[in-house]
């Protein structure tokens, strides 16, 4: 039995349709990111499992008890769904000591003191916060406030975690090192939980699958590998990864194959949309899968390098031919002049 | 659970506002007091009234001094909050909290320290005269009322527009600075343009004190004949012998009708206050606007305000509680005594009014900011149409000057005979006051819950806290240093509340300020100024506390 379910999840804000009709699963033990640029809807999906926003439409189970439906009117309040939810500015309650924050699940929940002192005592522990037990929210670092609030959240064993951007109040640094032990961490507990992020790597990197929301709807729902490697939809293409984009005219159709041309250019590529001939394509091929070439090889151009950035551990290389222009990552230092680029069919794709 | 109490929450505060106000308006279309056997319905009291050749010069008069202070109030205040908030005028942190001193002192007890400082033969006066010998002003006059009332209510105006100013980005005040613009041309073509939204509301703000003015206007003009609105509908009270309630509640109707369209104006103004606002949000240290050789005259003009405002009338009062006697050649050395003190033994009535004063003042100060946070917990986060009817609810008593809001509690007390006997307690005046200071209450508890961010209460909800233990558990003590900050506050107000007490004092429900008023009329000055001195001590030690606490006293 999936951990949680929900079906046609909808939700209309003043005029905005923030949600229309979402539905997934999370199962026993899954990390599942939504991911979404800002106002796709995805926070409001979060809270609305949590209870804090009330959906126009669907219904929302967790374990298999429904906790939602808009059919019959019926809603189990926030504070009776059991859930954990971190919050992004991770709302530690000022006037309550790290040890009194965590805590206070268990006390509502009338577990007794030793056990409270006990079990309070293992989370601290387990997420490196031991020694700040009597610190206050302004005394912590933002690093240790964030292991403050997944503590707090997950001290009274909820059957799903919700994770609202946890890590984007964290500096650029703190936020690598807190996404491999966020990930080891949940593994390790074994919750099931539900992660709201707009950073695709964080995504990537931390969930086991992917559901990716684009104005309320769901683009695509996959393993972070199929997210990425096969993108279903010009949006899912474009949103992720590093890209190059370019439109040009279906030049000829071959099975999934198809020959897009511009002035001065050819490139063969993988059809995604249907197209036929003569129609206008847009071609979406991921920066580092445009490589530069010894020599013409099966599908090279000859193009102009326009410049060349230096972006630290690599170098992005301009080139230009006709009316297609492409951006392409090297290892060194290159002068202006003409190379072969060669892109394979597979990596291109026409929407 | 929350169902029950927010319906409680204003289905109480609708009662306490249509209540009294539903009273004025019934008991004005009967022929006689509503108790009396004889009473029928009648226009004749709006006849009576609006024929009246006393009413309309008072009309008159009232829209005068309303005019008149708030075209001194209003450039004055917002002139010094120019030079608080954006220049480097020196002693500002110490400036600061005086500036707000005058709404902390009762206008009753300002006005009869005029009366001693600089009346016909106040000490200033008198001093004036051995100098020059002749008194260039006349404190009992319509322009004497205009200016002291005008002086008076630079707070109010300065309040709003140095909060406004506050919130400005400095960096267009800087821009003007790198154009060439030194800091009176920014004041005048940058800072205060830009704040305008706030300069009109305060405008409208002290436009409508003027309308509930009392104390001012029956210290200073009745000497000389000069009747506003308030002190007619006081006049009225014995006018013909019996309680001329009917006369008094079209009074009341018809100050209403001029302060209720000024209250949903000064709405309205609120609403859209925030289109001119350049907000800075970076919360960057910016370096106050150097106003070199002209920060001396600058900093005079403060003072020089702050001195006839608050340290004349003051001094007057002290002065005049510890001298027997006063007047051309006499040696105050000579005369000074603690007699007037010692004399307030022998008056029952005094001695219970002092303490009345404090125990409304403290215990009921803290009742009220209790009622305000039910109210405004109520309201918190509620997204409902109750919410702003609720809105609009609280901002009824603003138009409500405290003498009427005291009239018709002593009606309700009359007329609802179970409740009677409570008229004679304190009772009655606590919930007269609470409704009076309403709105002031519940601006405070609402900026304090504003504080609280949601996630805060959110996060205590999803770990599994109902809303009442959301309430317990996290919203309250979050905001706790300001309830005892709004608790202090409430303190001082009711501390120096006077005109509300008036219909309602009685053996029982004596306090500092309506005793004041009543013994105005008797003339036992040495009795006004011992008492006068209690409630400043009283307000200044409380102000003293307030201060080192932190409390801002802006809210």
């Amino acid at each position: 039995m999936p951990d949680l379910i929900a079906q046609d999840i909808q939700k209309q804000l003043g005029t905005a349709q923030v949600l229309c009709g979402v539905s997934f699963e999370l199962q026993a033990g899954e990390v599942l990111a939504l991911l979404g640029p800002s106002g796709s809807g995805k926070t409001t999906l979060l809270r609305s499992v949590a209870g804090l926003e009330r959906p126009d439409k669907g219904k929302i189970e967790i374990r298999g008890k429904v906790v939602f439906d808009a059919a019959t009117g019926f809603e189990v309040p926030a504070e009776q769904r059991g859930l954990g939810l971190v919050f992004q500015s991770y709302a530690i309650w000022p006037h309550r000591s790290v040890f009194e924050n965590v805590a206070y699940g268990l006390r509502l929940r009338h577990v007794a003191n030793a056990e409270v002192h006990q079990k309070v005592g293992d989370v601290l522990k387990r997420l490196g916060l031991d020694h700040l037990a009597e610190r206050y929210a302004h005394q912590l670092s933002g690093g240790q406030q964030q292991r403050v609030a997944l503590a707090r959240a997950r001290v009274y064993n909820p059957p799903v975690l919700l994770l609202d951007e946890p890590l984007s109040n964290l500096d650029a640094k703190l936020r690598e090192d807190a996404r491999a032990w966020l990930r080891e961490l949940i593994k390790q507990i074994g919750n099931s939980a539900l992660y709201v992020t707009h950073d695709q790597t964080e995504a990537l990197a931390i969930a086991d699958r992917v559901l990716l929301l684009d104005k309320g709807q769901i683009q695509q729902e996959g393993p972070p590998e199929q997210i990425y490697g096969e993108p279903t939809s010009r949006f899912s293409a474009e949103f992720i990864g590093s890209n190059n984009c370019f439109e040009g005219k279906i030049a000829e159709v071959s099975g999934r194959r198809a020959r897009l041309a511009g002035d001065g250019w050819t490139l063969w590529g993988t059809l995604k949309a249907e197209k036929s001939r003569d129609a206008i394509g847009t071609g979406v091929v991921r920066v580092e899968s445009v490589r530069l070439a010894d020599g013409a090889g099966d599908h090279g151009l000859k193009m102009r390098l326009k410049s060349a950035l230096y972006l630290g551990e690599r170098w992005e290389y301009v080139l230009e031919l006709g009316d297609l222009r492409l951006r392409t990552w090297g290892e060194t230092s290159r002068p202006a002049g003409e190379y072969w680029v060669s892109i394979p069919p597979d990596a291109l794709w026409i929407f | 659970m929350n169902r029950t109490f927010r319906s409680f929450a204003v289905v109480t505060v609708a009662l306490v506002v249509f209540g009294p106000l539903g009273l004025i308006i019934y008991q004005s279309f009967l022929s006689e007091a509503f108790f009396s056997p004889t009473a029928s319905p009648s226009l004749g009291a709006y006849q009576y009234v609006l024929a009246d050749s006393g009413f309309h010069s008072a009309f008159g008069t009232s829209l005068l001094v309303s005019f008149g202070m708030t075209v001194i109030a209003v450039p004055l205040g917002s002139l010094l909050a120019f030079l608080l908030v954006r220049t480097d005028l020196p002693w500002k942190k110490f400036l600061e909290p005086w500036l707000l001193v005058p709404i902390f002192l009762s206008p009753v007890v300002l006005a009869f320290g005029y009366v001693v400082a600089v009346g016909p033969v106040g000490f200033f006066s008198l001093w004036t005269k051995s100098l020059l010998g002749t008194i260039p002003w006349r404190l009992y006059s319509l322009y004497g009322l205009i200016v002291i009332a005008g002086l008076t209510h630079v707070p109010h105006s300065f309040l709003y527009v140095s909060s406004a100013l506050r919130s400005l980005d400095p960096s267009v005040e800087e821009a003007a600075r790198v154009a060439g613009a030194g800091p009176w041309r920014i004041a005048a073509t940058v800072s205060l343009p830009l704040v305008l939204p706030s300069i009109l509301f305060s405008s409208a703000l002290i436009f409508l004190l003027g309308f509930e003015l009392f104390g001012l206007p029956l210290v200073l003009g009745d000497p000389a004949g000069l009747l506003v609105l308030t002190t007619y509908l006081y006049k009225l009270t014995n006018l013909l012998g019996v309680p001329s309630y009917h006369l008094m509640a079209v009074v009341a109707l018809s100050i209403v009708a001029l302060t209720f369209p000024l209250v949903y104006a000064q709405r309205r103004m609120l609403r859209t206050a925030g289109r001119f606002a350049v907000i800075g949000g970076k919360g960057q240290a910016f370096r106050p606007l150097p106003l070199g050789a002209l920060r001396w005259p600058a900093v005079g003009i403060v003072l020089l305000w702050l001195f006839v405002t608050v340290l004349l009338p003051l001094i007057g009062v002290a002065l005049r509680s510890v001298v027997s006697q006063w007047g051309e050649r006499i040696n105050l050395a000579e005369v000074l005594t603690l007699d007037h003190f010692r004399e307030l033994q022998n008056h029952p009535n005094l001695i219970r009014g002092i303490i009345n004063t404090l125990l409304l003042g403290g215990i009921g100060g803290a009742l009220s900011v209790g009622f305000y946070a039910i109210i405004g917990l109520a309201a918190h986060r509620w997204q409902s149409r109750w919410v702003s009817f609720l809105d609009y609810l609280v901002m009824l008593p603003r138009a409500l000057p405290g003498l009427i809001v005291g009239l018709a509690f002593l009606w309700v007390f009359l007329f609802f005979k179970p409740i009677a006997p409570l008229r004679t307690t304190l009772f009655s005046l606590w919930i007269a006051y609470t409704v009076v200071w309403l709105a002031y209450g519940l601006r405070l508890i609402s900026a304090s819950l504003l504080q609280v961010k949601p996630e805060l209460e959110e996060a205590a909800r999803v770990i599994g806290a109902g809303q009442g233990k959301v309430y317990r558990d996290v919203t309250l003590p979050l905001i706790r240093f300001g309830l005892i900050g709004s608790w202090l506050l409430m303190f001082m107000m009711f501390v120096r509340e006077y005109s509300t007490g008036v219909y309602l004092l009685g053996p029982g429900t004596e306090v500092i300020g309506s005793l004041i008023v009543s013994l105005w009329g008797t003339g036992a000055l040495d009795l006004i100024s011992a008492l006068s001195v209690i409630e400043v001590a009283s307000v200044g030690l409380i102000l003293f506390i307030a201060l080192r606490l932190g409390v801002r006293l802006d809210a």
